[in-house]
């Protein structure tokens, strides 16, 4: 197989972008979680400040998916600041479907993003990955990624709108 | 004790960079630090500024030992969950040691929580080192919860030569 392409995504990406976001969730198992829309994808990533960037994967009709994809993969990234090093990459999400794994994609996709990172002067590219999830884990180390968590002991906080209101009204 | 929480401005960024080199101290990882001044105002306060700031006051008869009215910072600004759409990051979050006990570190986590909410986020993240109990304890209180500890999410980064190679990329 092999031909694909990478481009930027349009809005008329979001509706297979979303497709895409779920089918991610549901490997994390985690489908449940996703509450975002089309409409939020719409507005959040393609307004005048787009609250993230994303990049797709397509292939030529005759080489779709099973159910009749042509975008097979995406990554969803933004930029974030570190008041000790200024600028970076930090990639949200990062998927390809499981027919067309194997065959470069991924890598081209990360080989594309570090681009842009190094275009864009940014010191470093940052993610997150479940510690369960070896395969990735073993694909981002292969690359020279290292793990905050476990080299410098850093733990990933949360706060949930509710306890985020509570906060604010407690003045 | 008095303090006014605002949002920062370019002239705030020699008492920002002051504060981002007291928190290094702190980590134990100065060194690490490459941002100037110079830089802070380019990227917080350009065009597309790459994150905000937040600044807390005290009034000229309650300066520091060392003069300074600008005792505690937070730096955030807005990133993407592919869940659930518009989020808000906080980078740094720092009051000065003899400021503290006062409310100022709550006092700039809300006003942190109320822009993201009025930015229509759903959700607010930060890292916290391991070691640090008393961070941890004060966030835990906030209604926080640990990803890292509960969903096994690590923290990893790409920099230096491995993001030069994947952006080269022959792996």
């Amino acid at each position: 197989m092999a031909k694909f392409i990478l481009r930027k995504a349009e809005p008329k990406d979001v509706s297979d972008i979303l497709r895409l976001i779920k089918e991610l969730a549901k490997f994390e198992e985690m489908e449940d979680q996703v509450i975002l829309t089309e409409k939020d994808l719409l507005e959040d990533g393609f307004g005048d400040h787009p609250f993230y960037h994303c990049m797709v994967a397509e292939v030529p009709k005759q080489h779709q998916s099973a159910d009749g994809h042509a975008i097979i993969g995406f990554a969803m990234y933004y930029f974030t600041y570190d008041p000790w090093i200024g600028k970076l990459l930090y990639l949200e999400d990062f998927y390809v479907m499981k027919e067309f794994r194997g065959f470069g994609i991924g890598s081209e996709i990360l080989k594309k993003l570090s681009q842009t990172a190094v275009r864009t002067r940014c010191s470093s590219m940052h993610f997150i990955v479940a510690e369960w999830n070896k395969p990735s884990i073993d694909f981002y180390k292969r690359r020279g990624a290292s793990d905050l968590s476990h080299e410098e002991g850093w733990r990933l906080f949360k706060i949930d709108k509710q306890n985020l209101l509570k906060m604010t009204n407690e003045e | 004790m008095d303090f006014t929480i605002r949002a920062a401005t370019l002239e705030d960024c020699k008492d920002i960079s002051r504060m981002i080199l007291e928190l290094a101290e702190y980590e134990k990882v100065l060194d690490q630090v490459k941002i100037t001044q110079r830089d802070l105002e380019q990227d917080g306060f350009s065009k597309n500024p790459f994150f905000h700031g937040i600044i807390a006051e005290v009034p000229e008869h309650h300066k520091s030992g060392e003069g300074h009215t600008k005792v505690g910072y937070s730096l955030y600004f807005y990133s993407y969950s592919s869940f659930k759409g518009r989020a808000v990051y906080m980078e740094d979050l720092y009051v000065m040691p003899e400021f503290r006990g006062k409310g100022i570190g709550k006092a700039l986590m809300s006003k942190v929580s109320q822009l993201g909410l009025a930015a229509g986020c759903t959700q607010m993240n930060f890292t916290v080192l391991d070691w640090n109990k008393s961070s941890l304890d004060f966030y835990l209180k906030q209604g926080c919860w640990d990803v890292t500890s509960d969903l096994g999410y690590h923290c990893m980064r790409c920099e230096g030569d491995a993001l030069e190679q994947l952006a080269q990329g022959d792996l």
